[in-house]
């Protein structure tokens, strides 16, 4: 078994907007492990974002953390606080330990400047290349690495000369340039065409076995999360609904959210006749419903479940679930 | 190289139908008022009517308009036109008060760049406290306030009570090279005298920048702030950049919307120079032609009307050709 490289304990991240404290993420818990795939899986606005980036501080004003421990465990086998580093040594973390990737590979690269001084410059600022000619090799190296046809011609190009296949091609690239070894990809395919979409997933899925990363993806596409993760985290407005093995999620959905979810999209995993909607709408994070924050959609939604927040139970090996149907009466 | 040369042309000759139209409607707007320029040039109301004929045939008043302005731009263009009032070649008036003016506008211009775009960088990374308040209150205050006011407040304080400045004569060095006085001044050497022209410009430059710096700051915070909330910053911040290096992109992308603002507003500033010259009593092409609408003193009018469109839309030029060093997406 696989040691944790990440744990995450009670993290808060709220934003202090004039309407109000936003509770985005408010006390998730959960660990990856070294090697695995790891998928949050939610709604737009569920807090998973939010999640990815509070694993190394990257949460700008009105945001803050507000609580909680993200425990990294570095190349000598010790844990540390993430929260507690200072910004220096934070940043030294971020692209060299922990990199990421985001949505749309087209707003990411800056548009006045080449993919070879994207690299060199994340590599100068990580100190692993002594120049810029160093930085152009390794750059070659590197795209030709996420299979980026004619690397040596892509190098010299600006971002907007690039498909946006390419481009995202690019932004991985740029991303594994320090060797980090955990890799987190904020929805990496949703701005891309449906053909793109698969050779991205391949290529993430290729990098992975070769460099042996860690990968933690976020997204709502559970065609994504059937296709590439190990082991998945529902979140629903801020909380963790359920967290298992991607097989136990599929075929043993738990958390009357997660089951919902799985009716409203096609399942890879059972024939369906039609897809069902979840009923109501996503709370708003500023004044949340209290207890379980499903309850107002949830079919099987008891008196206890508006007063008192579930806490994680472990319904089978490795899958818990938050859900007051499952506590011990 | 081949495609910059066919944009220049193509620009060029874009030139010929907005000088022209500027030129027209000006000439228009001083034909179509009620008066009797001849009369007027020839000596008022004690003007022997001779000498008034000889005007109208030598300025072909008679004539229809349209026959009246080709012989205007025929005259300013080849400088052959000698103008009624003055007594000199209209255009080597206008080109002899031009260098001031110039000068003028940079010391403007030098305002609204060294105070507006730091004034915005400031206002953008303090946004929403006190500092930020107090440059969008400047920039609001900038555009509202009249220069002839802020003009006269300025002379009061800084002159007539403080007696920091001159307002008075424009220092010349010994010898003339570009034929701008601060420009030749530093070219020769001769500080004594561009510490003169600095202390004889810097309140009307400021007085004529005040407007600029605070759109300039205004548009500087929004642009910076767009750039900082992008997804390029995010993912530099991502990447574990240094913090510099992550300025760096963000100012890089301001650079695109400022560098046409700030053209924008050099053109701008050429506007506002009657009025400055006026009330600081510097003698340049402003004043020149301030001077030239009181005593119905059409040549000049219009060749300065040129001026300020040639310089207009030189500095659009100069824009476009920056654009495309500074934003690889531009092509030509």
């Amino acid at each position: 078994m696989p040691e944790p490289i990440v744990i995450v304990e009670d993290l808060k991240v709220y934003f202090y907007t004039y309407a109000g404290v936003v509770r985005a993420v408010d006390g998730v818990s959960f660990e990856i492990y070294e090697g695995e795939t790891f998928c949050i899986v939610g709604e737009t606005g569920c807090g998973k974002s939010v999640t990815s980036r509070a694993l190394t501080k990257l949460i700008d004003p009105p945001g803050r953390i507000a609580g909680g421990k993200v425990l990294f465990k570095d190349r000598s086998g010790r844990y540390i606080n993430m929260l507690e580093l200072d910004e220096e040594t934070l940043r030294e973390m971020r692209g060299k330990e922990i990199a990421y990737i985001f949505q749309d590979p087209a707003a990411a690269l800056d548009p006045l400047y080449t993919i070879g001084y994207h690299f060199i410059e994340t590599m100068r600022d990580h100190g692993t290349i002594r120049s810029n000619k160093e930085g152009i090799e390794r750059a070659i190296e590197l795209l030709r690495e996420v299979a980026m046809p004619a690397p040596e011609v892509r190098v010299k190009n600006y971002p907007h000369e690039l498909s946006g296949g390419m481009k995202q091609r690019a932004v991985i690239g740029i991303g594994l340039s320090n060797m980090p070894r955990l890799l987190i990809a904020d929805e990496p395919t949703s701005y891309l065409d449906v053909s793109v979409q698969a050779q991205i997933l391949e290529l993430l899925r290729q990098l992975k076995e070769k460099r042996g990363l860690t990968l933690l993806m976020i997204t709502h596409d559970m065609g994504v999360v059937a296709e590439m993760c190990d082991r998945v985290a529902v979140l629903y407005a801020g909380h963790l609904a359920e967290i298992g093995p991607v097989d136990r999620i599929f075929m043993n959905p738990l958390h009357p959210y997660t089951q919902a979810l799985l009716r409203a999209v096609p399942n890879p995993t059972r024939r369906m006749l039609k897809l069902e909607p979840i009923p109501g709408n996503v709370p708003n994070l500023a004044s949340p419903p209290p207890g379980c924050r499903f309850h107002p959609r949830c079919p099987y939604a008891m008196d206890i479940c508006k007063r008192e927040r579930p806490k994680m139970i472990e319904v089978e090996e490795r899958h818990r679930v938050a859900c007051w149907l499952y506590a011990k009466r | 190289m081949t495609n910059l040369k066919r944009f220049l042309i193509r620009r060029f000759l874009t030139f010929i139908p907005t000088l022209i139209g500027v030129t027209l409607l000006t000439y228009v707007i001083a034909f179509i008022i009620p008066a009797n320029p001849a009369r007027f040039w020839a000596g008022g109301l004690k003007a022997r009517p001779d000498v008034i004929q000889m005007i109208i045939h030598e300025y072909h008043l008679n004539d229809p308009w349209y026959v009246q302005y080709y012989y205007f731009m025929k005259g300013i263009l080849t400088n052959s036109m000698i103008d009624p009032v003055t007594g000199y070649h209209v255009m080597s008036y206008i080109l002899s008060r031009f260098p001031i003016t110039f000068q003028l506008a940079l010391f403007g211009f030098f305002f609204t760049v060294v105070l507006g775009i730091p004034l915005g960088i400031i206002s953008a990374l303090k946004r929403d406290t006190w500092v930020d308040a107090l440059v969008r209150v400047w920039s609001l205050i900038g555009v509202s306030v009249p220069i002839f006011w802020l003009g006269y407040i300025f002379i009061y304080i800084f002159f007539y009570k403080l007696g920091w400045i001159t307002i008075a004569g424009i220092p010349y060095p010994p010898k003339t090279i570009t034929g701008v006085p601060i420009i030749d001044a530093i070219l020769e050497g001769a500080w004594p005298v561009v510490i003169e022209n600095i202390k004889r410009f810097i309140l009307p430059g400021f007085t004529l920048g005040f407007a600029s710096i605070g759109v300039v700051a205004r548009l500087t915070r929004n642009a910076f702030l767009d750039a900082l909330n992008s997804d390029y910053v995010l993912f530099a911040k991502a990447r574990g950049l240094k913090k510099l290096r992550v300025y760096g992109h963000a100012l890089k992308n301001t650079m695109v919307p400022l560098v046409t603002v700030l053209g924008l507003q050099f053109g701008g500033l050429l506007g506002g120079v009657p009025i400055t010259e006026t009330v600081f009593g510097i003698p340049g092409m402003g004043r020149a032609m301030v001077q030239a609408i009181f005593s119905l003193d059409f040549p000049v009018l219009i060749a300065g009307t040129f001026m300020i469109a040639i310089i207009y839309v030189v500095t659009n030029l100069i824009v476009d050709i920056l654009y495309a060093f500074i934003d690889p997406r531009v092509r030509y």
